[in-house]
């Protein structure tokens, strides 16, 4: 009995003393959460040689490559990093942007231009 | 209230407009002010839960309405007055709307009863405290009539449990008002106030002589408004929502409306009863010596009031602290928590009040 009615004040004190305390909220539009250096995000592309170890590498079938467009498709993305590990040029980069939601279906079709080869044949 | 009716019919007389103009008016006036007052503080008070509810969780509460979160209460209303007013089949429909009408009357009335400055009590009857005893104890009327009529089996379960819960807790309390009664061997509200006004300033309120009574006082209240750790009528991890299942829209707004009135009008009875009502801490009042002349001595008048509200907050401030800390009884012990621990506390509080009394008598007469 004596012990309960220690515990209940304790308690009691332990509610009171976080009045004091700063709150832990964070205002989520204003004010973002950071996140780690090898957090991987929204991937990105620049510089690809269309030599195809991304597509073979991508557990998700995410990735396609139509010409000169290079596409992640964010549906099937999990975000795993594989095609920014293996990629031999380093042309895969996965960034620290997780504001992913979008309106839209078309948004999740990520497209990238591959610049400057348009003449060399893949061989 | 003579005071004020004699400055009212004088300050007509100068204008010329006939006494029985003010005879009719002079009971108008304060009972707008009382309800415009109640509006108010029950907007506060939403807002000042929920914010100390969120910093009491190391949240920040409700900071986006206005600025500082304060419209957010009148945001909420405004919802509520926008959404459909649902009946369900087979409800009694005359009942479920009459319970809410009926649960906000006697908020109304009990406010009345409180006298918020010396001059100011709207209702000052010879026994202001039986009045008030026997109207905190009506919503629970309309609680059962909204439980019975709503047709639904958590409805009328909430209902049940609040009729026994209020059983059990309305005895503890009786006797403890009643120890309070025979401190101050009277029972009027203003009469107790003064009372309590000696030369031992705080130490010379109720609280002080009568220290088990204003915990089981507090204890009580908290089971009589069914707020948490007593909230069993609206259980939500059993009963979804208890007896206010069924409402919405405004019919619901006028429940929860309702309850923090009764939340207020419970801490002023409780501030009256043990914490010196009106009556300043320090012993004297300070608008006359910070306002010199006329100013002053009408200013007393706002800053008993002022007293009154701050300690009623103090109180809601602790019902608040209870709720952020303790999780909800279970049925079974909630009713033994009453019949075995405080109605026999409250009995033995009431013989020692009444030996105090006898043998100590002038201090506290």
């Amino acid at each position: 009995m004596l012990k309960e009615f220690y515990y209940m004040l304790l308690s009691f004190l332990t509610v009171f003393k976080h009045l004091f305390k700063r709150p832990v909220t964070l205002e989520y539009p204003e004010k973002k959460s950071e996140v780690g250096e090898r957090f991987r995000g929204k991937p990105y592309m620049k510089g690809c040689i269309k030599c195809g170890t991304c597509i073979k590498v991508c557990p998700a079938n995410a990735i396609k490559i139509e010409d000169n467009d290079f596409i992640f498709d964010m549906k099937k993305c999990i975000f795993c990093g594989n095609c920014s590990f293996y990629c031999p040029v380093k042309a895969i980069k996965m960034t620290q942007n997780y504001e992913l939601a979008t309106n839209d279906v078309n948004d999740l079709k990520l497209l990238y231009k591959i610049e400057g080869r348009e003449n060399e044949r893949l061989d | 209230m003579n005071y004020l009716y004699f400055l009212y019919i004088e300050f007509l007389a100068k204008h010329n407009i006939p006494k029985i103009f003010g005879d009719i008016t002079f009971y108008v006036i304060p009972a707008c002010i009382i309800f415009v007052a109640l509006i108010l503080v029950i907007l506060v008070l939403v807002l000042f839960e929920r914010k100390l509810l969120g910093w009491f969780t190391q949240r920040k509460g409700p900071n986006r309405v206005g600025f500082w979160g304060v419209l957010q209460t009148l945001a909420d209303a405004f919802k509520l007055l926008c959404k459909e007013n649902i009946t369900p089949i087979g409800a009694d429909r005359a009942v479920f709307n009459l319970a809410p009408i009926i649960m906000f009357l006697p908020v109304l009335i009990a406010l009345g009863l409180i006298p918020f400055s010396s001059e100011f009590t709207f209702m000052n009857f010879q026994t202001n405290v039986l009045i008030y005893v026997i109207l905190a104890t009506f919503p629970v009327l309309s609680i059962l009539l909204a439980g019975w009529a709503s047709n639904n089996k958590y409805s009328l379960i909430g209902g049940v449990r609040n009729v026994a819960q209020i059983l059990a807790y309305e005895l503890p309390i009786s006797f403890t008002v009643l120890s309070v009664i025979v401190l101050a061997s009277s029972m009027n509200l203003t009469q107790i106030t003064l009372a309590q006004s000696n030369q031992y300033g705080v130490l010379g309120w109720y609280w002080f002589p009568c220290i088990i009574g204003f915990g089981l006082m507090l204890i009580c209240t908290l089971a009589e408004l069914n707020r948490c750790p007593f909230d069993l009528p609206e259980a939500e991890s059993e009963l979804i929502a208890g007896y206010n299942t069924e409402y919405s829209g405004m019919r619901f707004a006028l429940f929860y409306l309702s309850e923090y009135g009764m939340l207020f009008a419970n801490s002023l009875f409780i501030s009256v009863l043990f914490l010196g009502g009106y009556l300043s801490p320090f012993g004297k009042y300070l608008s006359p010596i910070l306002f010199s002349g006329p100013v002053g001595n009408i200013l007393i008048y706002f800053e008993q009031a002022f007293w009154l509200f701050a300690k009623s907050f103090l109180i809601i401030f602790i019902f608040i602290w209870v709720r952020a800390t303790l999780p909800r009884l279970a049925s079974f012990d909630l009713l033994k928590f009453s019949w075995n621990i405080l109605l026999p506390l409250s009995i033995v509080n009431l013989l020692l009040m009444s030996l105090l009394k006898f043998f100590v008598g002038g201090v506290y007469a």
